[in-house]
């Protein structure tokens, strides 16, 4: 049933008269994209701040500030264009999934050198991206492998550089997007946007992205297959977010597709009861590092809320998207 | 002779297609241009590969250095038509769905032969990486013993490849075949490719790095695979062939499946999995061609074969032109503006692509372009997945102006194909 839906809508044309962008490009800079990242950047100066005086990977204050400042950015990633492309910073936040181990190696390699780059945060800044961001931090903070590597005052200072490079980046996003709101909202000569629709797109994409991240890779690579998961893969599993990810993404990509599809009041309440199922069966999960996933009933409870969300995607894609007139155009995951 | 064909073309055709607009060629036309391109490319790898496999049985057959650098110099040469082909993947289901079998990657090399004792063992994510078959004529997968005394194109294909469902588990195609004939890169960021000594490749005392005889069955059964597996694809192109038929079936749908192939080659796989990501990462062996640091040219032929896509305008490897309607004609017709730029930023793209060839060929390696710090590299690469990503922007324009519906989004199983999620 639903696949002729879905093959049906290939063939709906776009809606093909000019429409006025304008108040909703606004509204979503507004509102929903700029106080996003203003928020990570204050989480992650307070992330900056604790490291400083408390750098104990069990500190319960320093765990918390990470969590918090790690929980501002995945409500923001989605949003993976402008600012947060110039310099590779989102890669340089959040470098995963990591399919070939280069987190652990990277850092290993800068504790057994004592890499003096974590006195510098111009040189460390040039580091590879799979040594700096949330995900290295985890692994400094969480994984018991590295409790032990070297000396404690290095993992110290590897834990203060990787928090200040965070927060180097977070701000950078920050600062970069008071300027680039208007080429978003006024699109046009002075933007890389040529019109409303160009602009409209990238919002429509940041939209459609996130929602296939959430459903083909946040909860994709743990599920594995039915005789092989791989609860392993979940991302974020050493400190217990992979569930919360889920959440904070269906969240953020909510009040994403309430604004972009303000003008459509059927598709937004279709598109709100499909969100709402969907952070319903996340919520009930108990699950919070996807280790059940190993289990068939686990498994089972996963792959509905995947299909929960490939649900959202539909209706994005053959509803909200045609009636915009609006490409799914291309993103960062087509590819392997 | 483009002028003739298309007019001839047109003539025939006009019938049949609803009214286009200005002097537009046929989305038929188009469409068989690609199919021809396609087929005079896939025919062109498969003439290739079995260049490759007649240099490979004389190094068997005689191993010598001479015969060893002959293969490498065959593969290097297989590669050529191959990656222009790169641009019809993502496009094309029957394709996409093939790919894996010949150019997967990357690829955990312990698999297949010995490794340096840096590589490391088995990780998180594969316990096969360090299996080493060609050392093992016996072994243990997923509870399973699997014997290995005789190394077939089956065993590769049915049993190995991506055994244990993992993707990096690559025993088949151009790469498993590259690092059997160059070997692991011990070079670093430093000048040098991998430097497999001819030996490993010689029989009775002479064999170095063990089991010369598995080695070479192992070299051989890979590459009566490829082309195997390339006689498949080519079949496909031909007339009455399922990829053709596909294409056709629907003809907006095909000339979507054209813009597609174009965009996510561009974007999310070469400007991002294959030149970004290696470039943030530092890591010297994450590069398309990492045996052989033929990487420069794998990009280079990869961004060739999008502009003679949409140029429709391919010259085979004996030199003879294939061509005729094109997709630029469909965009000039709808907006001539356009297409000036899409040929302006797939030069562009051309150009940087061809920097990099060129300074890599006179000596300044990928994997040292890799290299934290290395401001020339990182430059030099930029270059490429800037005027790979703005292509892509110019390309969703195409789609737009073009009307073409949805365009699909490749890469997801569950748009792709909705039956994988919606059983």
């Amino acid at each position: 049933m639903r696949t002729t839906v879905f093959a049906t809508a290939l063939l709906i044309p776009l809606t093909a008269f000019a429409q006025d962008r304008g108040p909703i490009l606004l509204d979503v800079t507004e509102t929903h994209v700029l106080p996003r990242f203003a928020e990570l950047s204050e989480a992650t100066q307070a992330l900056v701040n604790t490291a400083q005086s408390d750098c104990v990977p069990s500190s319960t204050a320093l765990r918390k500030d990470y969590s918090t400042a790690f929980d501002a950015w995945i409500s923001a990633s989605h949003l993976r264009f402008g600012p947060s492309e110039t310099d590779d910073r989102a890669f340089a936040l959040a470098f995963w999934p990591d399919t070939k181990g280069f987190t652990p190696k990277t850092l290993s390699k800068l504790i057994t050198s004592e890499d003096a780059s974590v006195q510098d945060p111009d040189a460390f800044a040039e580091q590879s991206i799979a040594g700096r961001g949330f995900f290295a931090l985890e692994r400094l903070l969480y994984d018991p492998s590295f409790e032990e590597q070297g000396s404690a005052e290095y993992r110290c200072s590897l834990i203060q550089a990787i928090a200040a490079d965070i927060d180097r980046n977070a701000d950078a996003i920050n600062v970069d997007w008071q300027s680039y709101a208007p080429k978003l909202t006024q699109p046009g000569e002075d933007s890389p946007y040529r019109d409303g629709d160009e602009a409209m797109q990238e919002l429509y994409k940041a939209l459609l992205t996130g929602l296939q991240f959430t459903a083909d890779t946040r909860l994709g690579r743990p599920m594995g297959t039915f005789d092989k998961p791989r609860p392993n893969r979940a991302e974020a599993r050493r400190s217990e977010r992979s569930q919360r990810h889920v959440e904070l993404s269906l969240i953020a990509l909510r009040d994403l597709a309430a604004r972009l599809s303000f003008d459509h009041p059927e598709i937004a309440a279709d598109l709100d009861a499909a969100f709402s199922k969907s952070i319903d069966r996340v919520q009930s999960l108990e699950d919070p590092a996807f280790a059940d996933v190993a289990t068939p009933q686990g498994r089972f409870r996963l792959e509905a809320l995947q299909q929960s969300i490939n649900d959202i995607r539909q209706i994005a894609v053959t509803e909200l998207g045609p009636t915009l007139g609006i490409n799914a155009g291309f993103n960062s995951l087509d590819g392997d | 002779m483009i002028k003739l064909f298309t007019a001839t073309s047109a003539l025939t055709l006009c019938i049949a297609t609803a009214a286009s607009a200005g002097d537009a060629p046929s989305k038929a036309d188009v469409l068989n241009t690609y199919a021809n391109i396609a087929e005079a490319k896939y025919d062109d790898s498969l003439i290739a590969a079995k260049s490759l496999q007649a240099a490979v049985a004389a190094l068997i057959a005689e191993p010598s250095d001479a015969n060893l650098n002959a293969a490498r110099a065959a593969w290097v040469a297989a590669r050529v038509p191959y990656q222009q082909t790169e641009v019809y993947r993502f496009g094309n289901a029957i394709v996409d769905d093939w790919e894996g079998k010949v150019n997967a990657w990357p690829l955990d090399e312990g698999l297949i032969d010995y490794v340096d004792a840096a590589y490391g063992g088995a990780t998180d994510e594969n316990e096969f990486a360090v299996l080493n078959v060609i050392a093992n004529p016996s072994f243990e997968l997923s509870g399973e013993t699997v014997d290995a005394a005789e190394i077939t194109p089956e065993l590769l294909a049915d049993t190995l490849h991506e055994a244990d469902g993992i993707e990096a588990n690559v025993a088949t195609g151009y790469h498993a075949i590259e690092f059997l004939l160059w070997g692991q890169d011990m070079n670093g960021h430093g000048a040098g490719a991998g430097n497999r000594p001819w030996t490993d490749f010689a029989q009775g005392d002479d064999c170095t790095g063990g089991n010369c005889d598995r080695r070479a069955q192992y070299l051989s059964a890979a590459t009566d695979l490829l082309v195997s597996d390339l006689e498949w694809m080519a079949a496909q192109w031909q007339e009455g062939g399922d990829a053709r038929a596909a294409l056709t079936e629907n003809e907006d749908a095909g000339v979507s499946a054209i813009l597609t192939g174009m965009g996510s080659l561009s974007y999310g796989e070469q400007a991002g999995e294959r030149m970004r990501l290696g470039l943030m990462l530092n890591d010297p062996e994450e590069e398309h061609d990492c045996f052989s640091d033929n990487t420069h040219n794998s990009h280079y032929y990869d961004g060739l074969g999008i502009q003679n896509v949409y140029l429709g305008n391919y010259v085979r490897i004996d030199g003879t032109p294939v061509q005729g309607a094109s997709l630029s004609d469909l965009v000039v017709a709808a907006d001539p503006a356009l297409d000036i730029e899409m040929k302006a930023k797939l030069s562009n793209t051309m150009q940087a692509l061809g920097r990099l060839k060129s300074t890599a060929e006179a000596g300044f390696a990928y994997d040292q372009m890799l290299e934290a710090g290395n401001a020339g590299g990182e430059a030099l690469i930029m270059g490429g997945v800037n005027g790979l990503v703005d292509q892509t922007k110019t390309i969703e324009r195409i789609v737009a102006v073009l009307e073409l519906d949805q365009i699909e989004f490749e890469g997801s199983d569950s748009l792709d194909n909705p039956d994988a999620v919606f059983h």
